[in-house]
């Protein structure tokens, strides 16, 4: 059951690729304005609870909803219409397109054209805007597709393992961009980085093996420690 | 040795070709590319194209509106198709779509052998004026069926590079989940791809009626070249579709110069080696599934 501070309440969630079950009764809730952790190990079920919610896979059983209207069976479009921004943890932009093109699809799509928080944000995506993302490093992919989430002023992001394979620099920068992001909107990072994700997160889910095998609920418990124990 | 008039006459035609296997073949690329379908229902398109031009010719005395009606014919039975067959099967495997798509060409011709019967029917050239280059006699239709080629070529690249829908598009010919996470609604992408690739797959065969006799089979007698050409260029690229359409056209061109059968042989030939160099073809990338 959620409450009026919920924006997000996920209950009894299963997932299958076929014959093989990947999440298994997951019950989750996010509250306005929280950061909250989804920490696990690789095929723990993190990717697949955060595609769920974002609609680019069909739940087996279980609800999903999002200020109280149920996105099951809503298209990925349109519950990103919703104010509900997925970003993958491949670091795939749009290869072929410039920055400034991959920015233009953003505002497109949430009418939103006004760049001037995402350049606060990552100022080193101004002096690449010409230039093919293709071309782009890792972190400043993740630049782009962070920055392209956050146009449209989003109700909700879901940001799956956003400092994989990043040099340490641009790991403590994502982290002071997400504490930033934080003030202003909800936050659910899946991470596999334990002290980035203890730092920024008020709450933390340790999921195992398509299970949720703790939930970190008070700040002071959410250590890397305390998350190494579930996992 | 070759007669050198006779030569360039051959290249001229070979562009000609060139040309309508481009218009014909950029459909079938562009929603491989966006969809991962394979769309021979266009093939449909061409033959519909090609039907109109005769029979809009014989009723007003007017090609040029033939090939508009067509085109608007191919455009809307494109989106028809899409809205009422493709929908329902894009989440599955590509064979589906071609099965399926092969259904709707079959169907098609049943339905054009019970509106225009089974004879072959001549369509005038609409320009009969010959023009003198090099000391060789060329056909200005064929010419003009080059340009045209080149204008559609260069409105499809301003289209998709000038037009959010047509950046859309492109994100959505690499990754078009990720243009869906954007919250770009991707179905109307694929529409819009739809009237596009059948008006210009009725395109083609509207100015190629002209070259040939029309006739119900037409769709099915280009098959294999389209498919020939949207491998050798990539799948999903523009401009491989039409380099590719260019060297199939002067590859059987000059093949049926040198020696009649290679006209048939040496596209398929051509295709193996570049295939063997280059097995995502000439300008494709490994293209991500849907």
């Amino acid at each position: 059951m959620s409450d009026a501070g919920d924006i997000l309440t996920v209950s009894g969630l299963s997932v299958a690729y076929g014959a093989s079950r990947a999440l298994f009764d997951i019950d989750m809730r996010v509250r306005r304005g929280e950061v909250v952790g989804c920490v696990g190990r690789n095929g723990a079920g993190k990717t697949t609870l955060l595609k769920s919610i974002a609609g680019f896979l069909k739940p087996s059983s279980g609800s999903i909803e999002c200020d109280g209207k149920s996105l099951l069976g809503l298209p990925a479009y349109a519950i990103a219409g919703m104010g509900l921004k997925y970003v993958p943890q491949d670091k795939r932009v749009f290869s072929d397109l410039t920055v400034r093109e991959n920015l233009e699809l953003g505002s497109y799509a949430s009418r939103d054209y006004d760049w001037t928080p995402v350049i606060s944000y990552f100022p080193k995506l101004k002096s690449l805007m010409d230039r093919k993302a293709g071309y782009l490093s890792g972190g400043e992919r993740q630049m782009l597709m962070i920055g392209r989430a956050i146009l449209g002023r989003p109700s909700l992001m879901l940001v799956d393992e956003p400092t994989e394979g990043l040099a340490p620099s641009i790991v403590l920068q994502l982290k002071e961009v997400f504490r930033e992001l934080s003030k202003t909107t909800t936050l659910v990072i899946v991470e596999q980085n334990l002290p980035l994700v203890c730092a920024i997160a008020d709450r933390v889910y340790a999921l195992n093996e398509g299970r949720i095998m703790a939930e970190l609920r008070e700040r002071a418990d959410v250590t890397p420690e305390s998350c190494e124990r579930y996992l | 040795m070759v007669d050198l008039q006779l030569l360039f006459s051959s290249v001229v035609f070979g562009f000609s070709l060139g040309s309508i296997y481009f218009l014909l073949s950029i459909g079938l690329s562009l929603c491989f590319g966006l969809m991962r379908i394979i769309s021979l229902d266009q093939l449909l398109y061409y033959s519909i194209g090609a039907y109109f031009a005769y029979s809009v010719g014989v009723l007003v005395d007017n090609f040029w509106l033939g090939v508009a009606c067509g085109m608007a014919i191919g455009g809307l039975a494109g989106l028809a198709v899409e809205r009422l067959v493709f929908l329902r099967i894009y989440e599955r495997d590509i064979t589906f779509s071609m099965i399926t798509s092969f259904g709707i060409l079959i169907g098609g011709i049943g339905v054009i052998k019970l509106f225009w019967g089974v004879v072959p029917r001549p369509v005038p050239v609409p320009i009969e004026t010959q023009v003198s280059i090099l000391d060789t006699e060329i056909s200005v239709y064929r010419l003009v069926v080059i340009a045209i080629a080149g204008l559609v070529y260069v409105g499809i690249l301003l289209f998709l590079n000038r037009t959010i829908i047509g950046k859309a598009i492109r994100a959505g010919i690499e990754d078009v989940e990720h243009v869906e996470g954007l919250g770009i609604n991707v179905y109307r992408l694929f529409s819009i791809t739809f009237i596009m690739a059948g008006a210009l797959s009725a395109l083609a065969g509207a100015l190629h009626a002209p070259l040939i006799m029309v006739d119900p089979q037409m769709g099915l007698e280009v098959l294999a070249f389209a498919f020939m050409i949207v491998i050798i260029g990539g799948l999903g690229s523009i401009k491989g579709t039409l380099v590719s359409s260019l060297l199939v056209g002067q590859i059987v061109s000059i093949g049926s110069l040198i020696y009649a059968p290679l006209a048939l042989m040496a596209p398929f030939a051509a295709m193996i080696v570049i295939l063997l160099y280059r097995p995502t073809g000439l300008y494709g990338s490994p293209l991500l599934k849907r």
